[in-house]
């Protein structure tokens, strides 16, 4: 499965994420540009923060009560369809997804 | 008082004192016991469930609707007469009067503020590292984290931190969290000498400009968080995040001396070590136990469970929980468990100074890793036993350089 990150600069980068590996753990992992994952995927630090395609979006469980908390602590002014890129698990539904990678994290 | 729906009393785990000194010094008997009785258990002297299994401790803390914690996350129900103790405005609270607290405090905690911490925390890293080097056989309880953390913490939370003070402090805290003992008496008395101390310790005189708790003092002072209440949230971020980070860089040390092979990696790849916390604190998980309170009888893993009967959580049980983990007992630096394990809970009440947390040791394991090529034990390492927390007294090492 793969997922498509849209990384500050406006570049398209397809990386493939195993089912149930978060979306943070995957950029990470192939050096995405713009996500740091500083706590590791505890929803801790919102230095994931990326804002979600709207086509993708309604298929995501709800934020959580921390993340949903962590969101409004961004970096970058939280929209909408912000989400941190460690709460979202790769699963078949989300084939295909496409986040921008929010500018700045810190 | 048992609920129609399925009234079933959780067993009762017999035979096991989780709070008798033994236990409490090597609990993992005690652990796998919980764990294998059932989700739930009771225990008879205490009066008090017990839960020991990760999907059940990760569904209590996501739970605060049913589980609350206003009661006090210690074994004693802190609304009770002859109990009351004032709770903390963060961590015994429910929302809503939890929800906007801990927004200002997240607020203020933001990545940027501790990121901008890393340049004096590596400064002192590579000053304790060069004098352990130097020193070749040291204690690293004493020697290395107890004085590198009283530095770094309390200059970024701008609270001065004596070391016997806070210890005897922190032994106070961490064991009147539990049953009134042998452990919670001999605490109590030692930290006699330090009261006055601990009570005027985070005084608004005395913080430092540009800390944590000045952003808190200042954040009361504009009305972002409720009058009165700054005082007691910087009382919760010092006493939550001083013996608990000892406490978890002391597990890290501990199991490094004795797993060559993971040193020898964290040597190869010192980027390694930068979730060596995590993993520390998931093998020796420095809060062992918290507790929540059902509102109600409410069923859950098929039993039911009383109103008010206090629930206690044991963190250090469910990260060792073989349903979970694979080799769970082993120390392993590519296991990578942030945001699995439960060692800083989860849910709303997740601990909030986590990542001053991972930064300290990240700074000290990542400079350690690249300046020492062994280090094995010289000599067994010495307990600190408590009722709620799991920490070592000494852990004495001897190193080689690169």
């Amino acid at each position: 499965m793969k997922a498509i990150y849209i990384v500050p600069g406006g570049a398209e980068v397809a990386v493939d994420v195993p089912a149930n590996t978060s979306l943070m753990r995957a950029a990470v992992s192939n050096g995405v540009d713009g996500i740091i994952g500083d706590c590791g995927g505890a929803a801790s630090c919102a230095t994931c923060h990326v804002f979600v395609d709207p086509a993708f979006l309604g298929l995501l469980p709800a934020p959580g009560w921390n993340e949903g908390q962590i969101l409004d602590c961004t970096a970058a002014d939280r929209q909408a369809n912000s989400r941190l890129a460690c709460q979202i698990l790769m699963t078949e539904a989300l084939d295909g997804i496409r986040v921008t990678i929010a500018d700045p994290q810190l | 008082m048992l609920d129609a729906a399925t009234g079933r009393t959780p067993p009762v785990l017999a035979g096991i004192d989780p709070y008798d000194t033994a236990t409490v010094i090597d609990p993992y008997p005690f652990h796998a016991a919980l764990r294998d009785l059932a989700p739930v258990v009771l225990l008879k002297d205490y009066n008090v469930y017990a839960v020991g299994r990760h999907a059940e401790i990760q569904q209590i803390l996501d739970n605060w609707q049913d589980f609350s914690s206003a009661s006090g996350v210690g074994i004693q129900d802190i609304r009770r007469p002859g109990k009351f103790r004032i709770p903390s405005r963060l961590v015994e609270a429910d929302p809503p009067g939890h929800t906007e607290v801990r927004a200002a405090v997240t607020k203020i905690l933001s990545p940027r503020l501790i990121r901008s911490w890393r340049d004096l925390f590596e400064r002192e890293a590579a000053a304790r590292v060069g004098e352990m080097l130097d020193r070749r056989e040291f204690d690293a309880m004493e020697h290395l984290i107890e004085p590198y953390v009283l530095k770094v913490f309390s200059t970024a939370v701008g609270v001065d931190l004596p070391r016997e003070n806070v210890i005897a402090i922190g032994e106070m805290r961490f064991n009147q969290t539990g049953p009134d003992n042998v452990l919670y008496r001999g605490a109590m008395e030692r930290a006699e000498p330090y009261l006055d101390w601990y009570e005027h310790s985070v005084d608004r005189v005395g913080v430092l400009p540009g800390s944590i708790a000045e952003q808190i003092y200042v954040a009361e002072d504009r009305g972002e968080i409720e009058a009165g209440v700054a005082k007691s949230l910087v009382r919760t971020l010092v006493g939550g995040g001083t013996d608990s980070t000892i406490a978890g860089l002391g597990a890290c040390f501990h199991h490094l001396a004795r797993s060559p092979g993971q040193m020898a990696l964290a040597v190869a790849d010192p980027m390694l070590m930068r979730t060596a916390l995590d993993e520390g604190i998931r093998m020796e998980s420095p809060f062992q136990v918290i507790y929540r309170t059902p509102n109600r009888d409410v069923d859950f893993a098929g039993f039911t469970l009383e109103k008010d009967r206090k629930l206690g959580l044991w963190l250090g049980a469910g990260n060792r929980d073989p349903r979970k983990w694979d080799n769970p007992d082993m120390f392993d630096l590519r296991r990578n468990p942030a945001g699995v394990h439960v060692a800083f809970g989860t849910g709303m009440h997740v601990c909030i100074g986590q990542m001053i947390a991972r930064l300290e040791s990240e700074c000290l394991l990542t400079e350690f890793a690249r300046r020492v090529k062994t280090v094995e034990p010289a000599g067994e390492s010495l307990p600190r036993p408590m009722n709620q927390m799991r920490q070592l007294r000494s852990i004495p090492l001897r190193v080689t350089p690169q």
